[in-house]
């Protein structure tokens, strides 16, 4: 499959600047799968797992917030927070988990709490989803 | 009077000592943080780059839509981020950034969002509209209050509240240089590079004002939270730099005044013997 050139960059730092074949990302609307050629794009991105095809190997990733933009061939992916399969720290995942139901179970939590701890839930969830895949 | 004087010289002498082990000090503490903060800065900075590109990029290839975001308004009511440190002894950050900040909001309806001990201080001794003045500490505030911050001001911003946003902060040019500047958020500038006509089209998934309304607020998150990591890593060099120069000074004079005491002193033995040889 014919590479493109793709840059992943972070509040964090830069996580990734190189060729893959394939790319596949969660956007708000539903996973966005791009190649080589594609149409130039803008969309932004939901909580989800993102898939990188490098050299015919699959990486994983936890891909939260931010946007992709794919200019002239060139794939820009600025993520809020993006954390490869391997880096992913499971147990602060489930300590966070395990608040947000706390929160969710607890009837007198405010709208506000409870918005913000089902982000952490599903964050969370997002985030044991993808360190299962290392 | 010599034997006063030589006392008066030791005391200060003590003094200034003391005082150059605290600047010594601060001035240690503020070469680590500012490794910490310049590493951040350096990571961080590529994001800032990619996503203002991207932006102008959209901006200027965007012909067929417009969004609330892109058209300025009249402005009547201005919104001025203001980011300052949480303490002084930093050379002149604080009031190199304040002032350049009040020099642009002069004759504009203006509110202030704060963000620093010295800035909410400020303003509030000048008694300028703020927003809030939960944001007291620059040294606490993170990613996610940065992104909390920046849905505000989207949400103050399109429902028509405010009519232009621009935020202040001082950019972390070197170890020895800091510039304060102003920047303007929203509405959106399009870039020099605009110019050019794109010819391309782009696709927005799922629509353009969707893609906008949910872009401009990460857009706005990531500006703070940069204009945030450059103004850290600024003022901790500018305290560095300041607390040097006054360790410097501490030598200077302590080497100044050891030689006056030194010069007493003798004066006084001199005058002892001159004293004694009279007597005999």
């Amino acid at each position: 499959m014919t590479p493109f050139s793709l840059k992943i960059v972070t509040p964090d730092g830069l996580k990734y600047d190189g060729q893959v074949q394939e790319l596949v990302v969660r956007s708000t609307t539903g996973d966005l799968g791009i190649m080589a050629g594609h149409i130039n794009c803008v969309a932004p991105l939901g909580m989800g797992q993102a898939m990188l095809l490098i050299d015919g190997n699959k990486r994983y990733a936890a891909c939260i917030g931010g946007m992709i933009s794919v200019l002239d061939g060139k794939v820009t992916l600025v993520p809020t927070t993006f954390e490869w399969a391997d880096e992913i720290d499971v147990d602060r995942s489930e300590r966070s988990e395990e608040r947000a139901r706390a929160v969710l179970a607890d009837k007198a939590s405010n709208t506000t709490d409870i918005r913000l701890a089902e982000a952490r839930l599903k964050r969370a969830l997002v985030r044991q989803g993808v360190a299962e895949r290392k | 009077m010599a034997g006063v004087s030589t006392k008066e010289i030791k005391n200060r002498i003590r003094s200034m000592e003391s005082t150059k082990q605290i600047t010594k000090a601060m001035e240690m503490v503020a070469a680590s943080k500012l490794r910490h903060a310049q590493a951040r800065v350096l990571n961080s900075r590529p994001y800032f780059e990619s996503l203002y590109n991207v932006i102008s990029d959209i901006v200027s290839a965007n012909s067929e839509f417009s969004s609330p975001y892109l058209i300025p308004r009249a402005v009547k009511k201005s919104v001025y981020v203001v980011i300052a440190g949480d303490r002084g002894l930093a050379g002149g950050y604080n009031s190199n950034v304040l002032k350049l900040a009040v020099a642009e909001m002069k004759d504009k309806d203006v509110t202030v969002l704060p963000i620093g001990k010295k800035a909410v201080d400020y303003f509030r001794a000048h008694k300028v509209p703020m927003l809030t003045e939960q944001y007291g500490a620059a040294a606490e505030m993170n990613v996610g209050d940065c992104f909390g911050v920046a849905k505000q001001l989207c949400r103050m911003y399109l429902s028509g509240q405010v009519d232009e946003i621009h935020i202040g902060y001082t950019n972390f040019v070197s170890v020895l240089s800091q510039t304060p500047a102003v920047m303007q958020m929203l509405p959106l500038v399009a870039h020099p590079r605009a110019k050019e006509e794109r010819q391309t089209d782009i696709m927005y998934e799922p629509g353009s004002e969707e893609v906008f309304a949910a872009i401009i607020p990460e857009y706005v998150g990531g500006i703070l939270y940069g204009a945030l990591c450059e103004s850290r890593a600024a003022e901790q060099a500018a305290r560095r730099t300041a607390m040097d120069a006054a360790t410097q000074n501490a030598d200077e004079m302590i080497a100044d005044l050891s030689l006056k005491f030194n010069q007493a002193r003798q004066a006084a033995i001199t005058q002892e013997i001159t004293e004694i040889v009279a007597g005999s």
